[in-house]
């Protein structure tokens, strides 16, 4: 659980796109998140799955972790499947037994759905699987800069987001550390009926919350004495590169949205 | 920058990160699945601290550090929603705010406890109507012409309605039995 929390589902690796600079990934899975709508016959829906095979394929992820990404989301996607089987009655009838009857346009939208499903889930995940949680955010914070106009803060919202990101891990053992302390006092949180559990939670929390509140207090007082006074003129210590892979990848997705918008109906 | 500005985003900070391990640690906990959780704890006791900016900055951060760390976005709409919306509109607990630390000071259990649920079950409420929108937009791109409002409400009330008395109780436990945790240092 530990490393899930810290690194979120981030593999490291050296392929094609784990170099890419985040600002390039995170703006292509947002266009490919609107652009898998324009898909709406069997060709669109086919090449969207084969760009996605091969998105995956240039990762060199396993599919093992992708299929793994699958899990939380499987009961959704086999309901939608389902629905679209049991419930589209257009087209010809392709099978029935007592109640149950399948028809072909039923059928056609439950896969195409499925493969909507599948490609974003796989698109979403090979984001995460490739970029650390760290570079997102400094990835964000750059494509974010346009809001500052509506007076949204963003340098804040990235700062903060980099102080949680730094202290998930050490949170993380300091709540290890407290339930294996009040354990060790007999608590019990993991058995035992519902009402018990839930008030052995309490003694867990508020020394938890007061310790990171003294945390906060200090690293307060750590930012204020080295002077800290927000974004303008800030230096960063990572720096982000975009470079001719970056340029490659969004042209490939623009090729794509071409291919989408000729050859659907 | 001034300390109390500083203090403010740093303790926002640090407890949407805690927010993070809380839903995560609910796992282990009930195995339940992850959704009936304890995520809007820190929520509401940083709403019920700073006040309702407190509170809502809190959950946009939440939601955004679960965009960097793996979301589940199936229209760009509903990922919106999902993410950016409902964990903000947790934040609005605070609201109760004044009314908590009145009856706090007047060492009046009864009427804090009132107050904290109150915040709590708006808090959840909206967060439930967040989802549920969410979900119509889900299920009306990806179920078809079915009734669509039905399964979201059905399908969100199963684990908001749980996690929302579950963060009620532990508020109401926490805050009335440690009530300095929602003073600010000074």
């Amino acid at each position: 659980m530990m490393e899930k929390m810290i690194f979120g589902r981030f593999m490291p690796g050296d392929s094609f796109v784990h170099k890419l600079d985040p600002r390039s990934k995170l703006l292509f899975v947002f266009a490919f998140i609107i652009i898998v709508f324009l898909a709406n016959n069997p060709v669109t829906y086919a090449a969207l799955f084969v760009f996605t095979l091969l998105v995956i394929f240039v990762s060199r992820i396993k599919l093992y972790f992708l299929i793994n990404g699958l899990k939380p989301v499987i009961i959704l996607m086999a309901f939608t499947f389902l629905l679209h089987i049991f419930f589209t009655k257009e087209g010809e009838l392709l099978y029935h037994w007592k109640f149950i009857s399948i028809y072909e346009e039923g059928l056609k939208q439950g896969i195409f759905i499925s493969i909507r499903f599948l490609v974003l889930v796989f698109m979403t995940s090979i984001l995460t699987l490739t970029t650390s949680p760290i570079s997102i955010t400094d990835g964000l914070e750059v494509l974010l800069n346009p809001f500052k106009k509506l007076k949204l803060p963003v340098h804040e919202l990235a700062l903060m987001m980099s102080i949680s990101l730094r202290f998930i891990p050490t949170l993380m053992d300091e709540t290890d550390k407290i339930m294996k302390a009040q354990m060790a006092r007999g608590s019990d949180l993991s058995t035992g009926p519902i009402k018990e559990r839930v008030k052995a939670v309490v003694p867990l929390l508020v020394p938890l919350f007061v310790s990171a509140f003294k945390r906060a207090e200090d690293l307060a007082t750590a930012m204020e004495v080295r002077g800290y006074r927000g974004g303008e003129g800030r230096t960063r210590y990572r720096q982000l590169k975009w470079d001719s892979k970056d340029t490659l990848a969004i042209l490939l997705l623009v090729a794509m949205t071409a291919l989408l918008i000729t050859l659907r109906s | 920058m001034d300390k109390k500005k500083l203090l403010f985003l740093i303790e926002i900070a640090i407890f949407s990160a805690i927010g993070l391990i809380l839903d995560q640690l609910s796992f282990k906990l009930w195995a339940q699945g992850g959704s009936i959780s304890l995520v809007m704890v820190p929520i509401v006791l940083m709403a019920f601290r700073w006040g309702v900016s407190g509170g809502l900055i809190t959950g946009f951060l939440i939601g955004l550090l679960q965009v960097a760390m793996g979301a589940s976005i199936f229209t760009p709409i509903q990922g919106f929603i999902d993410y950016f919306i409902a964990f903000t509109v947790v934040g609005l607990a605070g609201v109760v705010r004044h009314l908590v630390f009145a009856a706090s000071k007047q060492l009046n259990k009864k009427a804090m406890t009132l107050y904290i649920v109150l915040g709590t079950t708006l808090g959840g409420l909206l967060r439930y109507i967040a989802h549920t929108t969410a979900g119509i937009v889900f299920f009306g791109e990806y179920a078809g012409d079915q009734n669509v409002y039905l399964y979201s409400i059905i399908y969100n009330g199963t684990y908001m309605l749980p996690a929302t008395i579950l963060t009620a109780v532990v508020a109401v436990l926490l805050f009335t039995s440690a009530p300095r945790l929602l003073q600010q240092q000074n």
